[in-house]
């Protein structure tokens, strides 16, 4: 192996472990903070909605049932994120990497 | 008068006798009627003797004046139906049942009968291009009236929930970074345009409540019917509904001079207190007494009917447009 080939090879593993550092340290924790807070607005949201599935009667969820069709993926993840969360704590304390 | 008149009040005091009345007044003045029941005993039926169903259909005998009869448990199965059609094509079977449970629920819910007979409403008063006049029978059940009230709370509870929807969507679209696909996207959103749609329903009832739509309160001559119509009054003004005036029904006749038996003694004292009921709704109440309607030995239909009509002093002409 050349001297050349032997930088050249060094650049990459370090590009790599450089791009896996920003990804880490950066851009990943940014969207899922990101994320993490578009999710507990939704869950507002659902809650708006169908505080009926809490045994809070609504005198809307007659117009929000229309609305269910279209939120199948978002009615199945908020149900297991009630499920999971054990307080509103723990949920905001997730967002943050220690 | 506008073109949208109500007549509401306490269940038994005669609103059907009084809104198909003032309905057959306005269509022998020659305008294009509709005379809407939403009672779900349904006495218009009776009134004209002659079967209704949802859709209007003209009245035997009397020309230029159509009926129809709301039925909101139609309403809320159609609805359900309907959900349930767009449920089966969009929704993944293993999630059909968990979601199917509550869309049931939804319509089991209290407010749920309330709701289709707004939606019918609003239906009926946008369609109704080719009336002139469209009379409104309030049913008393669920106070409907306070129903009518509600159409700006209810478009600010769908603004409020699109806010928040559009606000998750704008953070799923930001969080994905560098090419990733995200999550929701705003555009050809499902939930947003159908929250669009149901906000613009509500916008254009208040709208039309407010601005194109006349309110009589029906009242008997008793204690509880008075009180009731107080409590009318006041959540309609709340509301800023027009609220034109009230119709007094089933006044108790009074009997000759020269009679004196025990009847006409017993007619003679009710006759005394309805007279000091109608002076408090004179005073005390600031809508002025538009018809005080006898009681009828027969029921109210036919011939009788336009006799009543004729004690009905509520304008017929049509308002020109503000």
């Amino acid at each position: 192996m050349t001297l050349a080939e032997r930088i050249a090879a060094f650049r990459d593993i370090a590009e790599e472990w450089l791009r896996g550092l920003y990804h880490g340290m950066i851009s990943h924790p940014a969207y899922e903070k990101i994320e993490n807070e578009a999710e507990d607005i939704e869950d507002a949201f659902m809650l708006a909605c169908f505080p009926d599935a809490f045994g809070i009667p609504s005198p809307v969820s007659y117009y929000t049932a229309e609305l269910l069709p279209y939120l199948e993926d978002e009615f199945e993840a908020w149900e297991r994120r009630m499920w999971d969360r054990g307080s509103l704590l723990e949920r905001k304390g997730q967002q943050y990497h220690f | 008068m506008r073109k949208f008149v109500f007549f509401g009040g306490k269940g038994g005091v005669g609103k059907t006798t009084v809104s198909s009345a003032y309905a057959l007044k306005c269509a022998n003045a020659g305008l294009r009627t509709l005379v809407v029941s939403t009672d779900p005993a349904h006495s218009t039926s009776d009134v004209f003797d002659q079967q209704f169903d949802d859709t209007p259909k003209p009245v035997d005998g009397v020309s230029g004046l159509d009926a129809m009869e709301l039925d909101p448990e139609e309403e809320v199965s159609r609805h359900l139906q309907g959900i349930k059609r767009s449920l089966s094509t969009q929704v993944s079977p293993a999630m059909v049942n968990e979601i199917d449970r509550q869309v049931e629920m939804a319509h089991q819910t209290p407010g749920a009968y309330e709701a289709a007979l707004f939606d019918r409403f609003v239906d009926v008063m946008r369609d109704s291009d080719e009336y002139d006049r469209v009379v409104f029978d309030t049913s008393p059940t669920g106070g409907t009236l306070r129903l009518l009230s509600l159409p700006e709370f209810l478009e600010g509870w769908a603004e409020r929930l699109l806010a928040k929807r559009k606000q998750s969507v704008r953070l799923f679209e930001r969080a994905a970074i560098g090419g990733r696909e995200p999550r929701r996207m705003r555009e050809g959103d499902p939930v947003i345009a159908q929250l669009e749609e149901r906000r613009d329903r509500f916008a254009l009832a208040g709208r039309l409540l407010r601005e194109e739509a006349a309110f009589f309160l029906v009242v008997n001559p008793d204690e509880l019917s008075i009180r009731e119509t107080r409590r009318a009054i006041g959540s309609l003004d709340d509301a800023t509904l027009d609220v034109r005036g009230l119709v007094v029904n089933k006044l108790t006749p009074e009997p000759d001079d020269d009679e004196n038996g025990r009847g006409a003694r017993f007619l003679r004292d009710r006759v005394q207190t309805e007279r000091e009921r109608l002076k408090t709704l004179r005073e005390e109440f600031d809508k002025p007494v538009v018809a005080e309607i006898a009681t009828r030995i027969a029921e109210v239909k036919g011939d009788l009917l336009a006799e009543v009509a004729s004690e009905i002093d509520v304008e017929v002409r049509a308002e020109p447009a503000e």
